[in-house]
């Protein structure tokens, strides 16, 4: 606001026309000044076309695909509707309003222009049975079953241009009438005549500050768009004088409805965190979360009352005074007959009537538009990226990633108390990718799921101990000559001598040697000796080679403690790498956009998709058994208290030294997840991969409730009966033994006749298949075929 | 999960030694110019009915968006509802057999390749999804100029169409 001109200053303007030579100099001052003039010129028409259009980038979440037979709850499908700004109403007629009935709800949903073209709204009728979508119709004189209903997607966030502004663009035919005369009742009544600059305004305003009857500014609405171009603090007479200049300069070029429709995009009119509000179609739906064209006369009111001051009038944060400023324009409104005496009594008796919207800033998701932001720059083409209004599309489902926020919030809490560490110094980051298709669904950065700082998930480089295991194993199982499961490993002490580092002498974490152990046991236990000493006899170069084909472009140390994770990666990092054990061997890069549409419709070129087979399925197969081991009997068995042994899971721990980092890496037959817990300043938290991550593992799939993992057995493999401790085949129709998955021509040669006194017998017949879906007996033309 | 032997038993179900259809997707012009059968080039499959690729109607409802807009030159439209129907269905080998033959049809060759690899890791004992798959791998090894490579894939293809053929007799028996 302004403060009152002192009277001295009013002087300076107050001098009477000069003579002759007078006008003389002021002429050569304004011809000296006609650089500055041009210089102010070029700037504010620069501002002004750059302005006019620029639109954020608005970031879409996954569209929810409903479908009879779809696994959804009433609730979580509630909780969907109302993320996408779902209203309640007994009559759910008009878009994106809905009723509960009795097994389900009606509902209508929006216009909505997806990447493939636009979909129309629809009456509908969704009904829930036994947690499913029991049926799905459109609500007509006679209903019709759909077969499918895409949602409109969550809106997730935005990428702003300049200096995080967002706004909503109106055209001008779309801003209600009453909007525009209020705006120019309230603050310009001569805009339609005036050349940029408003002397009788000017003038109103000196009188009535001088005279101490009001503090009024008289900024013509041009001067304020002039002032909200360059947001400065700064108030000074030669400023005003500068914005003065530009409001003349604008109005010489531009027609008085391009400077409206400017101003109505362009006015500051609040600040959501960090994200600033401009222009009334964006206040409309942030502070009445409705069009512009559906506000109601004091809703208008509140909104032209807020230019005079955005954060003293915020109808949130101070309601009075905005309450009384609504009130003052109001009158204004019924004064300048925009609107009638009946509708002043009518409005003024209204409340506020302002959405509660907890701020969101730029969006819920920092984490998650942070990995979007870094795939931008690496799918899309640079000047692709540069048009305005981009419609983004991506993979986060809000779902998965509230499981994956509460599960990481409520079990890092736990922890604390249960093992007595300070509460809230452990952090902890979580990455969820479908299996099959690579698209990330939740990614968490920290603790604070909301903090758009630090993302663990994508800058958090730790240790990744036991996790690189894997590729050790899965290396010697694509060599079924020498290795298969059960192939005895050695445990015993080991101690590694390599130029440019110290001897190595690894250690098993229960600082045991267990002599020879087979293969899958080494992995289940995640013995460090026997995997080193099979790391080291295939070669450690050999091994460390194979990361960048598994999507890993960091190179490791070429020490052999590097085959027991002594090197960072980030979360996401081993996400990748888990990808491809769950898919069967096929790598697919990690993705979090799915399309990108420019503001007129049309999809963006993105870098194709490239999936690539980079391992075997037969010893995929083989490892993804081994690894379900790892679950089933071995360091994860505690799993269990989350999730049940049906669902097969295949994962691994992994514990650095002094227990700074746990990590618990596994897969469903649906979702890749992975898990981080320590803390920021690296110190040791206490805990294992099995006491930290893999409990908020575990939370979280609980209550995401993913499918079992039954991977197809390739036509390579085979399953063979074995004694558990001897290793050799048993004689088919053997009660005893563990059934395990062998690459054809590699299971043990040498039967045993079921030996029911040695130890194999007190081990029950264990089945070690991936699967459950695969009879093993039939065929083998596909064998023929290939051999 | 859906069950697998289903299509054996749908009418439109036929297997033709020779000939130049596929089962959704036109294959390039180049590598089949029309009326002129190659040699080397080994059975061909008649079209599948949806009904036997999915018993999602959500998956056939997409389906079908996929085949108009593939056949009105909406190629990049049609890759995007075939996605739609695998984020459904991630497991179905004859959706990764359809994205194959669009990415064949585009001139991807190489993901061509890959795409059926990827369907016949999840296809079983399909041998009539796998007999397509080495159909779409040889075509696209046509494209790349591996001719020897090509003619042993579409050797797989006519093997595993006869077996596919044998099994489904064999179960036509069996009923």
């Amino acid at each position: 606001m302004k403060s009152p001109t002192p009277p001295r200053k009013k002087s300076r303007f107050s001098f009477k026309l000069p003579g002759r030579p007078v006008r003389l100099i002021v002429l050569l001052l304004l011809l000296g000044l006609s650089g500055y003039i041009y210089y102010l010129d070029v700037t504010i028409r620069d501002a002004f076309e750059g302005r006019k259009f620029a639109l954020p980038a608005r970031v879409y979440g996954r569209a929810l695909e409903v479908y009879a037979g779809l696994k959804l709850t009433r609730g979580q499908f509630v909780g969907e509707m109302k993320s996408i700004g779902y209203h309640e109403n007994p009559q759910p007629d008009q878009a994106a309003t809905y009723k509960n009935t009795l097994n389900g709800i009606e509902f209508t949903t929006r216009d909505f222009v997806f990447g493939d073209g636009t979909q129309p709204p629809q009456h509908l009728r969704i009904e829930f049975a036994d947690g499913k979508v029991s049926l799905l119709q459109v609500r007509g004189s006679k209903d019709a079953d759909l077969p499918l209903l895409r949602m409109e997607p969550p809106l997730i966030g935005g990428i702003y241009p300049g200096h995080n502004e967002d706004r909503e663009l109106v055209r001008l035919n779309q801003v209600p009438k009453m909007l525009t005369a209020t705006l120019i009742a309230t603050e310009d009544r001569n805009f339609y005549t005036h050349w940029g600059i408003d002397p009788r305004g000017i003038a109103r305003a000196l009188y009535k500050t001088v005279t101490g009857q009001r503090i009024e500014g008289g900024s013509t609405l041009t001067q304020q768009l002039v002032k909200n171009f360059f947001l400065t603090p700064e108030r000074t007479l030669t400023r005003k004088a500068n914005e003065a200049l530009m409001a003349l300069l604008l109005e010489l070029h531009y027609s008085k409805g391009e400077i409206l429709e400017t101003y109505l995009n362009e006015i500051f009119l609040g600040q959501d965190a960090n994200r600033a509000i401009h222009g009334f179609g964006l206040a409309s739906y942030f502070y009445f979360d409705r069009p512009l064209d559906r506000l109601e006369p004091q809703e208008i009111a509140t909104l032209v009352g807020m230019v005079k001051g955005p954060t003293v009038y915020d109808p949130r944060r101070h309601p009075d005074l905005s309450l009384k400023r609504r009130n003052v324009v109001l009158q204004i409104m019924e004064n300048q007959h925009v609107i009638t005496h009946a509708q002043f009594v009518v409005a003024r008796r209204k409340p506020l009537g302002v959405v509660e919207r907890a701020p969101a800033g730029t969006s819920p998701y920092p984490a998650f538009l942070q990995f979007v932001h870094l795939q931008l720059a690496r799918d899309y083409r640079e000047e692709d990226l540069h048009s305005e209004g981009l419609r983004i599309f991506t993979t986060l489902d809000p779902f998965v990633q509230h499981q994956a926020e509460e599960a990481l919030q409520s079990r890092l809490a736990q922890i604390e108390k249960r093992h007595r560490i300070a509460a809230d110094t452990l952090e902890g980051a979580v990455v969820v990718s479908s299996t099959q298709t690579g698209e990330i669904q939740a990614m968490v950065g920290g603790r604070d799921a909301r903090y758009a700082g630090f993302n663990r998930a994508i800058d958090a480089q730790r240790p990744i101990g036991s996790l690189i295991k894997p590729i050790i194993y899965l290396t010697a199982l694509e060599d079924p000559q020498h290795y298969t499961l059960i192939t005895p490993l050695d445990d015993s002490p080991l101690v590694w001598s390599q130029p440019g580092t110290t001897d190595w002498k690894p250690n098993n974490y229960d600082r045991q040697f267990h002599g020879q152990v087979q293969l899958r046991t080494a992995l289940a236990q995640s013995y460090n000796v026997a995997t080193a000493r099979l790391g080291i006899a295939l070669g450690v170069q050999h091994i460390l080679d194979k990361l960048p084909l598994f999507g890993i472009e960091r190179q490791p140390p070429p020490f052999a403690s590097s085959l027991l994770g002594a090197f960072g990666l980030s979360p996401v990092e081993v996400s990748q790498l888990y990808q491809t054990f769950a898919d069967g061997g096929f790598r697919t890069p990690l993705r979090a956009i799915r399309t990108i549409v420019t503001a007129d419709g049309k999809p963006l070129q993105r870098f194709p998709l490239n999936v690539e087979p980079v391992a075997p399925p037969g010893p995929v197969y083989l490892l993804t058994a081994a690894l379900q081991g790892v679950v089933r009997e071995g360091t994860a068995q505690s799993l269990v208290n989350w999730l049940p042994a049906e669902m097969n899971v295949a994962g691994k721990t992994g514990t650095t030294d002094d227990l700074r980092d746990s990590w618990f890496a596994g897969y469903t037959g649906d979702r890749v997840a992975v898990v981080w817990v320590g803390r920021d300043d690296n110190k040791p938290t206490g805990l294992t991969g099995a006491s930290g991550a893999m409990t908020v593992w575990g939370e979280m799939m609980k209550n995401i409730q993913p499918e079992p993992l039954e991977p197809v057995m390739p036509e390579d493999v085979e399953m063979v009966n074995v004694g558990p401790v001897s290793g050799l085949r048993y004689d088919a129709g053997c009660k005893s033994g563990a059934l395990l998955p062998f690459i054809k021509g590699s299971a043990p040669a040498e039967t045993s006749p079921c030996d029911t006194s040695s130890a194999d017998a007190s081990a029950a017949k264990a089945e070690a298949k991936p699967g459950a879906n695969q009879d093993t007996g039939k065929k083998n033309w596909f064998q023929r075929l290939f051999n | 999960m859906k069950n697998r032997s289903s299509w054996f038993f749908a009418p439109a179900w036929l297997l033709l030694l020779a000939g130049c259809a596929s089962v959704v997707i036109p294959p390039p012009e180049t590598t089949s110019p029309s009326g002129t059968q190659q040699p080397g080039e080994a059975a061909v499959i008649a079209p599948v009915p949806k009904t036997a690729m999915s018993n999602n109607r959500a998956v056939i409802a997409l389906l079908d968006q996929a085949q108009t807009d593939n056949e009105s030159g909406r190629r990049e439209a049609a890759g995007s509802s075939l996605e739609r129907a695998l984020r459904i269905e991630p497991r179905n080998p004859w959706l990764w057999l359809e994205l194959a033959q669009l990415r064949l049809a585009q001139g991807q060759y190489a993901q061509a390749i890959t795409l059926a690899g990827k369907s016949n890791s999840f296809a079983g004992r399909d041998s009539l999804v796998q007999a397509a798959n080495w159909q779409v791998i040889g075509q696209a090894r046509v494209a790349l100029g591996d001719t020897a490579g090509a003619e042993q894939a579409f050797k797989f293809s006519a093997d595993l169409a006869q077996q596919a053929k044998a099994d489904h007799d064999a179960d036509f028996k069996l009923k």
